[in-house]
């Protein structure tokens, strides 16, 4: 896991009140400080907040996303079986939440593509795919662990950039683009077994790869 | 763990991690390398012995796997350099003969021997689970040393060039694993 940035609840109350100003003001110390008073914080605690301004609020946004997805999808009350349901249950519960904030996000993606928020913007990615993953129950401990996080990123940020325009009722237009993206990857799985059982067939036993780790 | 961390230094979440993450690439690097072993001797009177000695590094690769996943340790990138890298080592050093394939085993039980060893000084008092497990698979790393030695790991010609050059390769890969 990456290392979370800081969380409090003071953190997450000002990102939770600022969201509502943030499509008038971006994410700015104004949009902070008219957020501080409404949580009842002194606007002199902006700086000692979010140091980093922009960018260190954009990332406890997307930082508190995560963990309420995580929640989310532990509190659901049929737990998807499959992997690749449970990722899809993630994104939809996720974007599910941000709905009311589709402005907010959309500024959120602006500051992450300047190119001095490059850092925070792969951290987050980053941090993010491993969240939804980890509430889909992923359990890889070898290299897989990676392939499936950047695969999951190229997806997971085409399906964000689709919601930002979808006005389809619940996003189901995005649910549907998210799940065909999901099932083109379900193909390269099925594609490399084909290959890998090709493979086998002219590799002597002793070269085959250790078996997956099982209980 | 020790109280003199400085500024800078990793937070005791991040050493844990780091020590699943290189324990865990350390066990599969094993495995590989019994796997190479067994791959040319796997039929020759010392089969079974390093079937027994394979079967055990398998099992603490699970151990480590588990802590991987319930923890949330990424996995070191290396993994399919240690793939590739441990099998060339244990099938290179077995084609060598039973002898040098024994001479590799010692090498690296004992590289991983001063690793478990250091870490569970590092460990302290915290963490007594983890400590435990690796207190165990430290015996069991050194019964594979003492078998191989046994079985006449020194009598292998150029024993001590073999030695070092597989040990300092251990210790390097340890490093990487850590921090990769």
């Amino acid at each position: 896991m990456i290392t979370p940035p800081e969380r409090s609840a003071e953190r997450d109350a000002a990102i939770d009140a600022i969201l509502a100003h943030v499509p008038f003001d971006g994410w700015t110390l104004r949009a902070l400080h008219l957020a501080l008073a409404e949580v009842g914080l002194h606007p002199d605690d902006a700086a000692l907040l979010f140091p980093g301004g922009a960018g260190d609020l954009v990332e406890a946004f997307c930082d508190l996303a995560d963990r309420r997805m995580v929640l989310d999808v532990a509190a659901m009350e049929a737990p998807p079986a499959r992997l690749g349901a449970g990722v899809s249950a993630a994104i939809a519960l996720r974007l599910a939440r941000n709905r009311a904030h589709k402005e907010a996000v959309r500024r959120a993606v602006s500051v992450l593509a300047l190119p001095q928020n490059a850092r925070i913007a792969v951290v987050c990615g980053a941090r993010t795919v491993d969240a939804i993953w980890q509430a889909a129950g992923d359990e890889s401990a070898d290299f897989s662990w990676y392939t499936k996080r950047v695969s999951l990123a190229a997806i997971y940020g085409a399906t964000v950039l689709f919601w930002l325009r979808d006005t389809s009722p619940k996003e189901a237009d995005t649910l549907a683009f998210l799940n065909r993206r999901l099932a083109d990857l379900g193909r390269i799985g099925a594609l490399r077994r084909g290959a890998e059982a090709l493979l086998a067939r002219f590799t002597p036993a002793a070269l085959r790869p250790v078996p997956p780790a099982g209980p | 763990m020790n109280d003199l961390r400085q500024p800078g230094d990793h937070t005791p979440a991040d050493r844990i991690a780091q020590m699943i993450r290189v324990d865990h690439a350390g066990e599969y690097g094993a495995a590989r390398i019994y796997a190479g072993q067994l791959a040319v001797l796997g039929r020759g009177e010392k089969g079974d012995l390093l079937r027994h000695m394979a079967a055990q590094e398998a099992q603490h690769l699970r151990a480590f796997s588990a802590m991987v996943r319930d923890r949330r340790v990424r996995p070191t990138a290396l993994l399919p350099l240690w793939h590739l890298a441990g099998f060339a080592l244990g099938a290179l050093t077995a084609a060598l003969g039973e002898k040098a394939a024994m001479a590799c085993t010692v090498a690296v039980e004992d590289a991983i021997d001063a690793h478990y060893t250091a870490q569970a000084i590092e460990l302290g008092t915290t963490e007594p689970e983890l400590k435990q497990t690796i207190e165990n698979f430290r015996t069991e790393e050194l019964q594979h040393r003492d078998t191989a030695l046994a079985h006449g790991a020194e009598e292998t010609p150029g024993y001590r060039l073999l030695y070092r050059a597989i040990n300092t390769g251990c210790r390097v890969a340890i490093k990487l694993s850590e921090r990769i």
